[in-house]
């Protein structure tokens, strides 16, 4: 009883480079369809939380689901390897990987630093490092990295090292060169450094990071190891798992790659030590390797693992395949960017050439953006007043001096702006056009409302409510 | 209002679930497959699964909302339904986890970190029975020998005929271990054992475990909630898990682990660790980054399709056990052979001597028995390959594992299993050789 996942009959090594030649190619119809389950209220402007996943490939998901429910005995013994194995197989060409075995399937970006750092925690456990032998990651790091560094690292009698990421960024000289200073701190006193985690593309602030660089720096300052979190990268910018020469590699495919929720690459460059690499979560397979591992972590669902051979399909129905998609992604993002940044007299977190998909645009000074909680309240804010939904960055200043200013004062927020909303009404609604395309979101707004965050904004400046708003009560 | 005891007897019968509605609720099961191995991969309702969907189509709607506002409610809803079923003090005692497999990782690897930290020492042990599941040996070797334990295995007689006898192995064993002077840090026992499956003395044995000093005591109840009684007030362990999706209609996948209150249970930390490492076990299994928290999220609707069969959950397993300890011992009938022990000790699982001819005499042959079962007769169930022990005479060296669910339909399974089974012996006669394993 086998399934008939897509790849029965066809290529098995799909190349995301070339998509299929075809005449037709998705239309503005078929995108609005494949996504018209997004609550069509809201601009939708984060998709690098948690990501999007088009009709066609959840129809796929429920296909293997209840092939699952059906006969779930003679499908794990006998679909279910497979099914996993295909997946495998269309990641390693994506990523250009040299082997199969290279690449496990895992949830998510956090399991894999979990998988990562527990490795370290054990090694201290174990004496292979010493007390304070040391990790490297930037100060930006995703939180669930950092408590997993606390959990497995510092726990373990092992300290960190934070390279602090320089923001708002002009060049990537600047990371370069805070890069380098912190390896020479973390090598003071003797220390070794035994893992750099270098994020591909940070989360907040989002920066594209020279990883190839970086990694290159690491390699002949005697890092032992190097693990490059890019949970953005795969769907967002290029992967070339090869060129960026780590020994481990993940990115979530539910951010910028249609997966639904969640599916993971956790890439691991073929060593004496990756076999010593191990899912925590162990079961009667432990010891086979890590893919094995982690392609069986005891009864669950493993369909959205399953159904990235049609994820595939999907994004080739698009002109120029993934990478048209990124082309298209950035190019508009970056000129959503500049018109905002431009309409507010405020700036871009980055240079065009260091965004993909997401790009930080200053928000003015006048709102007065002074904690994280303003930035979350104003998050809330916006998604409950203005149903518009964009992470908002409360920027913190060491030193005043660095500060970038607006005409009326510092900037001290910026909003993260990822896919964007082609904002348009249907039937009697008055139509109001934000300015870029879009990949298949949509967004409804009244006419008689407030019609995009820039709107919102210039009436709170225009209001004249300048002073720091302790309440967003309005 | 008319609120009269007499009134009240008066009032009309609920409507409960129909064998129709029954059978429209598993209609995506395969029509032609006897599917007799619910112990195994579980089953779930087209109205949970449905359910599910809902969930899961509002996190694809707009999930920051959904994480912001949804989640975590849901969540802690999940748990106060399951405190409430398993009798816990506190919800806070109650962790949702993937599987038992999770669960299991996650108390190894705290007594991994005693290892590493000093509060135990090299040579400290854990003792469990022979049987235990595979998942929970491999994690016992990656955790607790890896980081320096030892492990000690109490056979558990099978054939059983009474729990006295499982007692007195399990004493032996802690009595061997006092002598050696070894500290037993943890004890492992399943509620219900996996293969061969037999319902322990749990309570019987929580005790000779704090008789005799045990740390921790961590119940593998894999198969519990749903299949047998679960109370942990009356059970006294320390940890306890259960898979919602075996015998409790969950979708894949969800069980709970609970953890008594205690010093040490603010110290277990779930291995996938997010911004709320921390904040309690229970918290962090609640958000361990991005994924479908859709199976664990539709806990209170299980209620509401447990609650459409006559006495609930109760009944349900009161009917279980009844059909397949029927079908059990009338196939041990039709066969000549005897269950593996006696009805109290049987859940709604039951092992069934295989007739001796079928030369079952490897795990290998087991596997081989099995998947010729499922390709040529269309039957799922499980085989066990019980090795014969010293001096005994003519064992019973295969039994297969019945399980009952609310799909199955008692008279027809057992027709079709005894018309298979005489087609399936008639095609070793003449000769009881190896024949079919070899397909």
């Amino acid at each position: 009883m086998q399934h008939e996942y897509p790849r029965n009959g066809e290529s098995t090594h799909p190349s995301s480079k070339k998509p299929k030649l075809s005449s037709k190619f998705i239309t503005e119809s078929d995108i609005r369809d494949e996504f018209s389950h997004h609550q069509q209220r809201v601009a939708r402007i984060n998709n690098g939380s948690y990501g999007s996943c088009p009709d066609s490939v959840l129809t796929a998901q429920r296909r293997w689901q209840l092939q699952f429910l059906r006969q779930p005995d003679a499908f794990y013994f006998n679909v279910l390897r497979d099914g996993i194995t295909a997946s495998r197989e269309t990641i390693k060409d994506l990523i250009n990987a040299d082997h199969v075995d290279e690449v496990s399937l895992v949830d998510n970006a956090t399991t894999a630093a979990a998988i990562v750092l527990q490795r370290i925690g054990r090694n201290f456990a174990e004496g292979k490092f010493q007390k304070n032998d040391t990790v490297l990651m930037l100060h930006c790091a995703f939180q669930a990295v950092k408590k997993s560094i606390q959990a497995y690292v510092t726990r373990a009698g092992g300290s960190v090292i934070e390279v602090r990421l320089p923001f708002p960024v002009n060049s990537e000289e600047e990371i370069i060169s805070e890069f380098k200073k912190s390896i020479e701190e973390g090598k003071s006193n003797g220390r070794k450094i035994r893992l750099a985690i270098i994020d591909h593309i940070t989360s907040m602030p989002s920066v594209v990071i020279p990883v190839k660089e970086l990694v290159r720096i690491c390699r002949a300052e005697g890092i032992e190891q190097v693990f490059v979190d890019a949970a953005h990268a795969i769907g967002s910018v290029k992967v070339d798992v090869k060129e960026v020469g780590a020994d481990f590699y993940v990115s979530n495919l539910h951010k910028w790659f249609f997966c639904p929720p969640s599916v993971a690459f956790l890439y691991c460059k073929k060593s004496t030590s990756s076999s010593d690499l191990h899912h925590p979560v162990v079961s009667h397979e432990y010891g086979n390797g890590l893919p094995i591992e982690s392609a069986w972590i005891g009864t669950r669902d493993y369909s959205s693992q399953l159904v990235v051979p049609a994820v595939l399909e999907f994004i080739n129905r698009f002109e120029g395949g993934i990478d048209g998609i990124m082309k298209k992604n950035h190019d508009e993002v970056v000129k959503m960017g500049k018109m905002l940044a431009e309409s507010w007299g405020t700036n871009l977190g980055s240079p065009p050439e260091m965004s993909a998909a997401m790009i930080m645009v200053g928000l003015p000074s006048r709102l007065c953006l002074h904690s994280e909680e303003d930035a979350v309240m104003l998050r809330s804010h916006l998604r409950d007043r203005y149903e518009v939904e964009v992470p908002i960055f409360h920027q913190v200043y060491v030193d005043r001096e660095e500060g970038v200013r607006d005409k009326d004062g510092f900037i001290t927020g910026y909003l993260r702006m990822g896919k964007l909303a082609k904002c348009f009404i249907r039937n009697e609604e008055a139509v109001i056009k934000v300015g870029a395309g879009f990949h298949g979101i949509t967004c409804v707004l009244p006419a008689s409302d407030v019609c995009c965050i820039s709107q919102f904004l210039k009436n709170r400046i225009k209001g004249g409510q300048g002073a720091a708003p302790k309440n967003w009560n309005f | 209002m008319n609120t009269t005891s007499a009134s009240a007897a008066a009032t009309p019968q609920p409507f409960f679930i129909t064998p129709a509605e029954v059978f429209s609720e598993f209609s995506h099961h395969h029509p032609s497959v006897a599917r007799i191995n619910n112990g195994g991969l579980g089953c779930c309702p087209s109205s949970l699964i449905s359910s599910q969907r809902q969930i899961q189509l509002q996190w694809l709607r707009q999930p920051d909302e959904f994480f912001f506002n949804q989640l975590q409610p849901g969540m802690l809803r999940s748990r106060n339904v399951i405190k409430d079923l398993i009798n816990a003090d506190h919800v806070d005692e109650v962790s949702i986890v993937d599987n038992a497999s999770t669960a299991i990782s996650i108390v190894l690897q705290h007594m991994a970190w005693g290892f590493a930290e000093g509060k135990f020492h090299s040579g400290d042990a854990t003792v469990m029975f022979h049987c235990a599941y595979g998942a929970v040996k491999k994690s016992v070797e990656a955790y607790f020998v890896r980081a320096g334990g030892y492990v000690i295995e109490v056979p558990l007689p099978f054939p059983v005929n009474s729990d006295d006898e499982i007692l007195q192995e399990f004493r032996q064993a802690l009595e061997k271990a006092k002598q050696n002077g070894r500290s037993v840090r943890l004890a492992i026992i399943d509620h219900v054992t996996f293969m061969p499956t037999v319902v322990m003395p749990v309570k019987q044995l929580v005790s000779i475990c704090r008789e005799a000093g045990i740390d921790h005591v961590f119940i593998d109840a894999a198969h519990g909630i749903g299949c047998v009684d679960v109370d942990m007030k009356q059970i006294g362990a320390d940890f306890y898990t259960s898979n919602l999706h075996k015998w409790l209609f969950c979708p894949p996948s969800a069980a709970f682990l609970y953890c008594r209150k205690s010093n040490q249970s603010s110290a277990l930390h779930h291995p996938v660790v997010t911004h709320q490492y921390g904040n309690g076990l229970a918290t962090e299994s609640s958000w361990i980054g991005t994924r479908d928290y859709s199976a664990q999220l539709v806990v209170p609707k299980i209620l509401e399709f447990v609650n459409r069969f006559e006495g609930g959950i109760d009944g349900i397993k009161r009917r279980n056990h009844d059909a397949v300890v029927d079908m059990g011992e009338m196939l041990a009938k039709a066969w000549g052979t005897h269950l593996g022990c006696p009805p109290h000790m049987c859940s709604s699982m039951v092992m069934v001597g295989l007739p001796a001819c079928l030369h079952v005499s490897s795990d290998q042959d087991s596997s081989k028995l099995r998947t010729y079962l499922r390709g040529k007769f269309g039957v799922e169930v499980s085989i066990y390959y019980r090795p014969p022990k010293d001096g005994e005479v003519g064992p019973l060296t295969g039994y297969a594992r019945i399980s009952y669910q609310v799909y199955n339909k008692l008279l027809l399974l057992l027709l079709w299993f005894i018309d298979i089974s005489g087609k399936y012996l008639s095609l070793l006669q003449p000769k009881a050789t190896t024949l079919p394993l070899s397909h």
